[in-house]
């Protein structure tokens, strides 16, 4: 059963996580219990979880390289007739562009682009929205699902 | 959650070698993929097919070092099959176009059927 979506903003958890190589896992699997009370489709679940783990990897490894003492916060917030969910990282390179080179297998491929460069690229086909935004002391993504019409996918 | 860090193991059969995979395929799979392949490869098969089975997760890591094996398998002119995604990274290969490079298929059977088929 769904529950209400109706009413003010609401946080639905806010986490901490040290910088650490595999805690992605983490973040997506408490981000997937704390929305568990939504009744979210499998396929929109599995694609949040996707979504909040490359996220949670890039704020951990480029924002915070990997430095366990530097966490990367996670807010996640039941709005109207939206999930957000706000990974937040120190910042310690520039922020990812949300425009950035579109990956071309046929062009890995035949060595003409890196073969890496996927993780953003995964982030912005599993969500609704992605917003990227930074100051000298923080970088700031923020996935967007729109709930509305979600009962009927999936 | 626990680590559950990628182990594979290689079964010769006809029509291809199998790579059956268990565990996460993402940065700290690599050693264990890698080896695997060379295992695969020293056997000579023209196919080689990924069974994905028993892997819980795929990251865009995952998804590079599978993207280095295509691009092995296509040097040493071998076909690369996948089995036994579940749908949510069959829609992964899908978006990455993997999937146009990489025959993705339900089970073992229907995907040794098609390397029989060369």
């Amino acid at each position: 059963m769904t529950a209400p979506r109706s009413g003010a903003p609401r946080t639905l958890a806010e986490l901490s996580l040290p910088s650490e190589p595999g805690n992605e896992r983490r973040a997506s699997e408490e981000v997937a219990r704390a929305v568990s009370e939504l009744g979210l489709p499998q396929r929109t679940l599995e694609r949040l979880k996707t979504a909040v783990a490359e996220a949670t990897k890039n704020a951990m490894e480029h924002g915070n390289r990997y430095d366990p003492e530097v966490p990367v916060k996670i807010q996640v917030w039941l709005l109207e007739e939206r999930l957000l969910v706000r990974i937040i990282d120190r910042g310690g390179s520039p922020p990812p562009s949300p425009n950035a080179q579109t990956p071309d297998l046929e062009a890995k491929l035949e060595g003409m682009q890196t073969q890496r460069g996927w993780g953003l690229f995964l982030i912005k086909n599993m969500v609704d929205e992605l917003r990227v935004s930074g100051n000298p002391d923080h970088h700031t993504v923020e996935l967007i699902i729109h709930l509305k019409g979600e009962d009927d996918a999936g | 959650m626990p680590a559950n860090h990628l182990e594979v193991s290689v079964r010769l059969k006809p029509g291809g070698v199998v790579l059956d995979l268990h565990g996460e395929i993402n940065g700290f799979a690599q050693e264990a993929l890698n080896a695997a392949y060379a295992d695969a490869e020293a056997k000579d098969p023209e196919t080689i097919l990924l069974n994905f089975e028993e892997v819980d997760y795929i990251d865009s890591t995952g998804i590079f070092l599978i993207t280095r094996l295509l691009a092995k398998a296509r040097a040493s002119k071998r076909r690369l099959l996948a089995y036994g995604l579940s749908d949510h990274y069959v829609e992964i290969f899908n978006i990455t176009r993997l999937s146009d490079f990489v025959s993705v298929f339900p089970d073992e059977e229907s995907a040794l059927s098609e390397a029989s088929v060369s």
